[in-house]
């Protein structure tokens, strides 16, 4: 039997090739799928953004720790997807507009992946129109931004505004984040939900569907 | 003592009338001429303009040619994104060394070759005939980190650290040489002190700093002062846990953003570095009132103690209230180090 402890060693250390390797002998193995990422993965990356917030880990560790998670996960999404396992929701994530930055959004939208959801990356700089045309046309249940700048922030309250205006804010939560950002902030302009990191945003996320 | 020599004086350790001022400013100064960004960083005169402008109404020390983390990047070939009121950027997805093995045949370009680097050497050419026996010039450069995640594109930099340490030495090498092709222009134009903003070395821990990334700035801030100019040092973000080696670096200014007490700065850097900084940029400059403005920028002061350059953590934001700006500016006017 695989020892599923080296799948959790292997995204904290963020070694891509390992986590590779252990799940796909612990799915030949005939392993859960579900038992790899909720047992061993999910714990993994909350230790890895553990570490984070406590200057342990830096930007650089939690890109491989993430990226180790997820070419675990290219192995068990087609088996999931295949025994009709519906993934907990549909995120519709991506930087506001006007604004670049990505390393934050990136991450949030690697562990939203990592906690079942199905992720569609808008990418930065992303318009309301963008995001109302993924909720339109993906039907995404889930609306995540990010922004870095004070001067990017407002654009949230546009995107909140014109999600309102194009008759699709109920179909969708909207979740906010990034460094400037508040949870007075996010109720002020009528988010769902905030959460200061990445580890938090999944836990979030997965509130709100249930809510 | 005028703004040049008060500047040069205290970072000799001589004597000065009161404590230095040197903000940053790029689209705050660009606003206050009521200039398009565009033109700020793209015609020198423009820049030089919104700088002479800002550094005469506030009283600032010096005048600086910073405006945007793309000018040595645009001219090696990489892609950029020209907006209205933002900084120029970089295209990431489509990055200048998304493949690495480029770098091999990668050529540093002619600062003086028409491009944008071009376009800020003559910036500070502008400001040296306009202002420069009265306040400091200072150009810029980006940093190691900064620069290679410029070319490399920052989310992959982050990874290669790991996945391709000898690609990442070539890099910083390639950069630290086109950086200081660059920063010998700038100087041969007049510039006082260059500026050497290495923003991303704040994502690294102090493991990574120290193996890649202090290396590297060391031979460019080293190579900087050989050819006579002053060096400060800015990183964006929380540096707290690279202090000590940016201490090291033997800078003439370490500026530092909010994230990193001064006080804590003092202790690791020792009593003789002269620290620039470090008001929170955001929550006190541009949404406090002057008090807090005031009393914030007193306790810099004390916790940084006499080799002390008055500044903002980072850049002045565009719509600070200008009552805000000239509390910041009055404290410094008004005290001696
Ligand atoms: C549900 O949804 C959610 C939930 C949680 C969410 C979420 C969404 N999004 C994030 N989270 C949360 O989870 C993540 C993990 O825990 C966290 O994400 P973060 O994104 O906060 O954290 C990341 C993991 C790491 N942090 C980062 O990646 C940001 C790092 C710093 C150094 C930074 C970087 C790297 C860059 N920058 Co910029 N940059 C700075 C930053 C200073 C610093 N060190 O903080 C900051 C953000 N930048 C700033 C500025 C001013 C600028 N930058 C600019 C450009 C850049 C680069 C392009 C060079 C680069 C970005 C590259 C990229 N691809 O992202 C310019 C603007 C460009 C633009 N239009 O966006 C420019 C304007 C500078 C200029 N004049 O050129 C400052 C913003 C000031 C302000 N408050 O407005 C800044 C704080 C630096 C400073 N001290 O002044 C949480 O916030």
């Amino acid at each position: 039997m695989t020892d599923l402890k080296k799948l959790y060693e292997a995204v904290v250390n963020g070694d891509a090739k390992a986590a590779h390797a252990i799940t796909q002998q612990a799915l030949a193995e005939g392993v859960d799928p579900l038992v790899l990422v909720n047992q061993h993965m999910i714990p993994a990356m909350d230790e890895v953004g553990r570490r984070f917030e406590a200057s342990e880990y830096f930007v650089p560790e939690l890109l491989i720790a993430a990226r180790a998670m997820k070419s675990a996960l290219d192995l068990i999404r087609p088996l999931l997807v295949a025994r009709g396992d519906k993934p907990v929701g549909r995120v519709a994530i991506g930087t506001v507009k006007g604004d670049l930055h990505d390393i934050g959004k990136n991450l949030v939208a690697s562990l939203l992946e990592g906690g079942g959801f199905e992720v569609i990356d808008l990418g930065v700089n992303v318009p309301p129109e963008k995001f109302i045309e993924t909720v339109r046309e993906k039907q995404a249940n889930i609306v995540a931004m990010s922004a870095l700048l004070t001067t990017t922030m407002p654009a949230m309250k546009t995107t909140i505004d014109a999600l309102k205006q194009a008759g699709v804010r109920n179909q969708v939560k909207v979740l906010v984040g990034g460094a400037p950002i508040t949870e007075k902030y996010a109720e002020e302009i009528g988010a769902d939900g905030y959460s200061e990191n990445a580890v938090g945003a999944v836990a979030l996320a997965k509130k709100v569907v249930a809510a | 003592m005028n703004s040049r020599e008060r500047v040069l004086a205290h970072l000799e350790g001589r004597p000065v009338d009161r404590l230095p001022l040197m903000p940053i400013t790029m689209m705050f100064a660009c606003a206050q001429i009521g200039a398009r960004y565009r033109d700020y960083c793209c015609d020198y005169r423009v820049l030089a303009e919104g700088q002479i402008q800002t550094a005469g109404s506030f009283g600032f020390d010096y005048v600086n040619t910073m405006s945007d983390p793309a000018r040595e990047a645009a001219d090696c070939g990489a892609r950029v994104e020209y907006f209205d009121s933002q900084p120029v950027a970089l295209v990431e997805d489509d990055a200048l060394l998304a493949d690495k093995k480029r770098l091999a045949t990668l050529k540093i370009p002619d600062p003086l070759g028409g491009g944008r680097m071009h376009n800020g050497i003559k910036a500070v050419a502008l400001l040296k005939e306009r202002v420069g026996r009265e306040k400091i010039v200072e150009g810029w450069v980006e940093g190691p980190i900064a620069e290679g995640a410029d070319l490399r594109g920052i989310n992959t930099l982050m990874t290669d650290f790991f996945d391709d340490p000898a690609f990442v030495r070539d890099l910083f090498d390639f950069v630290v040489e086109l950086e200081l092709r660059f920063a010998r222009e700038q100087v041969r134009a007049g510039a006082d002190v260059i500026g050497v903003g290495d923003a991303a070395a704040s994502l690294v821990g102090p493991q990574v700093y120290a193996e890649f990334v202090w290396p590297a700035e060391k031979r460019l801030v080293a190579g900087i002062q050989e050819m006579g100019a002053k060096v400060r040092l800015h990183i964006c973000g929380n540096t707290r846990r690279i202090l000590n080696g940016m201490g090291r670096l033997g800078c003439e200014i370490v500026d530092l953003d909010s994230l990193a007490p001064l006080a804590e700065a003092r202790r690791e850097m020792g009593p003789n570095q002269v620290l620039l900084g470090n008001l929170n940029p955001v929550t006190v400059l541009r949404n406090g009132t002057p008090e807090q403005v005031t009393g914030a920028v007193a306790q810099c002061h004390q916790d940084a103690g006499s080799r002390f350059i008055v500044g903002a953590g980072c850049e002045v934001p565009r719509d600070t209230p200008p009552e805000n700006l000239r509390a910041l500016c009055a404290y410094a006017h008004q005290h001696k180090p």
